[in-house]
């Protein structure tokens, strides 16, 4: 399918929480076979514009679609089914449940297997958690963690821990990927290894977009980033556009120099 | 500096390997074992008490999954237990049908009314759900006095329709619920290894993280008390076989206490070891505190708290146990 149809669209999204407005009217157009970047300062509302494209937020004006179908009023679960999923800012792995398992949870949605094979070994759950092993596994191990499927999420560091709910994420082959803050904790080594990663991940039918504040990884990976302050795009663009606008580079100085 | 020293890996004692070999399912195949050997050993009291040790363990382990996979406590349990039990006491004693029949009958009523309770409580957590689910328990005896034509009132329901006919009665009271004990663990044992189980505790901990994933909290809540309602059922049939009798004394508000306080003592734990001693709490403090007339209550709790103690310093006193032999 064309670049133009498969792209997940929002318009005027607008978001308050209380009198307070997080998101003033925003249009986006994340377009598949790009990875988008998202960036902005602390608080600028991008983890609520993933949360409104998501579901997790409902906003009080604008309408969202993906490939030309509204998502408006669909709950987290059914934008899941079609394919649109997120990495969360703070992991949200389950500690009960190995690495391993906590990858098969993104392919949860794809499962067949009744409540029967739930309680007796019958030979449909196996196949599908086995299934569902190997994927995870293969998922793992393109992001650099081969070994670890076993471990539970708390006996890793942390910045393994983001890796693997990268590979939550990607492992059910998303149409729609939404990571937020991927590389944040990560050493030089991970976020390299991050990089090639996501790069292998584009394909034409892949809407990516990328919250993250590691500006060399947003500008060596990006195809059009979207600035956003206080709930208001201030630039949208190629890196070299972005970085040369004289607003993006006000926000970004005048924030270097309250630190 | 500590994380060093506990990613060493210490020389493999004789203790180590032996404990290395105790997985979880070699323990419960040992444990299994000595129990079908227990009753040639002990008398009939002792076997018929054990026997419903095992019906009240499933009980426990209702409320524990619960807590394990919805992450909700539950002081109403005896509505299923009681609704499993007059399956089972009014299919025998007014259409004589044994267990192949009743026990099917209610499994099926228990999920079907885990169901129904949870959707209406569907967004309620915590103390408010608990709350609700008390209001369950107190209207089982009233209940049941209510349809004294099916359950006999006051009085009781007599189970005598064997399961196997022509085998001892008293052997099949213990079999029997030993039988249900370990099925029912082992279908939970598989429960957690998934797509639905796992799909479970990750809602439990990460509600978002789960619904970003396609599974609806709401789906998640009612799955849940739809297993427990059916495990609490199955527990209260065992219980009318095993037991031998079904009356309004053994549903009352105080026995969901003890399913909860079972559950508690065995660390809200679903293996076969852990639910056996929730089940052994439930049915033999009672028991042996009973010679104590007024005391009963301050000793049960004091029973209660001993364990409760117990299991918070368990970690602490295992550190120290390592430390010293990893010295010493
Ligand atoms: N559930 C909520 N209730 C109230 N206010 C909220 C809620 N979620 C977000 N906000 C507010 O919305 C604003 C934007 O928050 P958001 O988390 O989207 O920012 P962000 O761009 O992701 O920041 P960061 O880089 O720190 O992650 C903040 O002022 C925050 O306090
Ligand atoms: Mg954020």
């Amino acid at each position: 399918m064309d670049q133009m149809t498969n792209a997940l669209r929002g318009e005027g999204i607008a978001l308050s929480f209380g009198g307070i407005k997080v998101l003033k009217g925003l249009d986006v157009d994340f377009r598949a076979g790009e990875i988008t970047g998202l960036i902005g300062p602390n608080g600028a509302g991008k983890t609520s514009l993933f949360n409104c494209l998501t579901g997790a937020y409902s906003p009080q004006k604008g309408t969202i679609s993906y490939a030309g179908q509204p998502l408006n009023g669909l709950p987290p679960a059914a934008r899941a089914a079609r394919g649109i999923v997120r990495s969360f800012q703070h992991v949200a792995l389950c500690p009960d449940l190995t690495v391993r398992e906590n990858v098969m949870m993104g392919l949860a949605r794809t499962g067949t297997a009744g409540w029967l094979s739930a309680f007796l070994p019958l030979p449909r759950g196996r196949q599908e958690r086995s299934d569902m092993a190997r994927a995870a596994d293969a998922a793992l191990a393109d992001l650099g963690l081969p070994d670890v499927g076993d471990r539970h999420p708390g006996e890793l560091p942390p910045g393994m821990q983001r890796l693997v709910e990268i590979a939550r994420a990607v492992v059910g082959k998303p149409s729609v990927l939404m990571l937020d803050e991927p590389a944040a904790g990560l050493n030089n080594a991970e976020t390299q290894d991050l990089t090639a990663a996501l790069r292998k991940l584009v394909s034409p039918d892949l809407v990516m977009v990328v919250v993250e504040h590691d500006m060399d990884l947003v500008m060596s990976i990006c195809d059009r980033i979207y600035v956003l302050n206080f709930g208001e795009f201030v630039a949208v663009g190629s890196p070299a556009e972005v970085r040369s606008n004289p607003d993006v580079i006000r926000i970004y100085l005048g924030s270097d120099e309250d630190e | 500096m500590s994380d060093q020293v506990s990613h060493m890996p210490s020389p493999p004692s004789a203790l180590s390997r032996l404990s290395g070999l105790a997985t979880p399912g070699v323990t419960a195949v040992v444990l299994v074992t000595l129990l079908l050997f227990l009753p040639a050993l002990l008398g009939g009291s002792w076997t018929f008490t054990l026997g419903l040790c095992f019906a009240n363990s499933i009980g426990v382990l209702a409320v524990s999954l619960l807590v394990r996979y919805g992450g909700e406590v539950s002081i109403g349990h005896t509505f299923f237990t009681a609704l499993g039990a007059y399956s089972v006491g009014v299919l025998d004693t007014r259409y004589g049908i044994s267990l192949w029949a009743s026990v099917p009958l209610a499994l099926v009523l228990g999920v079907a009314f885990g169901l129904l309770f949870a959707w209406p409580s569907r967004n309620l957590h915590g103390i408010y759900l608990a709350v609700t689910t008390l209001a369950l328990a107190l209207a089982v005896p009233e209940m049941i006095n209510n349809f004294d034509g099916l359950t006999g009132g006051y009085e009781g329901l007599y189970v005598a329709t064997p399961f196997l006919p022509g085998v001892d009665m008293g052997a099949q009271r213990y079999y029997v619920a030993l039988a249900m004990l370990v099925l029912v663990c082992f279908a939970v044992a598989r429960l957690r290894l998934s797509r639905q189980g796992m799909a479970l505790l990750l809602a439990k901990t990460h509600p978002a993280a789960a619904d970003a994933f396609g599974t609806r909290r709401v789906w998640a809540r009612i799955s849940v008390m739809g297993i427990s309602g059916g495990v609490g059922a199955l527990c209260g049939a065992t219980l009318a076989f095993s037991g031998s009798t079904v009356s309004p004394g053994g549903f009352t508000f105080w026995q969901a206490i003890f399913l909860l306080v079972g559950s508690v003592v065995s660390f809200y734990g679903l293996s076969l070891p852990r639910v056996l001693i929730g089940g052994a709490f439930v049915t033999l403090v009672p028991q042996l505190l009973s010679a104590s007339g007024a005391w009963i209550p301050v000793l049960y709790g004091l029973a209660l708290l001993g364990m409760i103690l117990i299991g918070h310093y368990m970690p602490r006193i295992r550190k120290a146990l390592n430390r010293n032999r990893e010295t010493g």
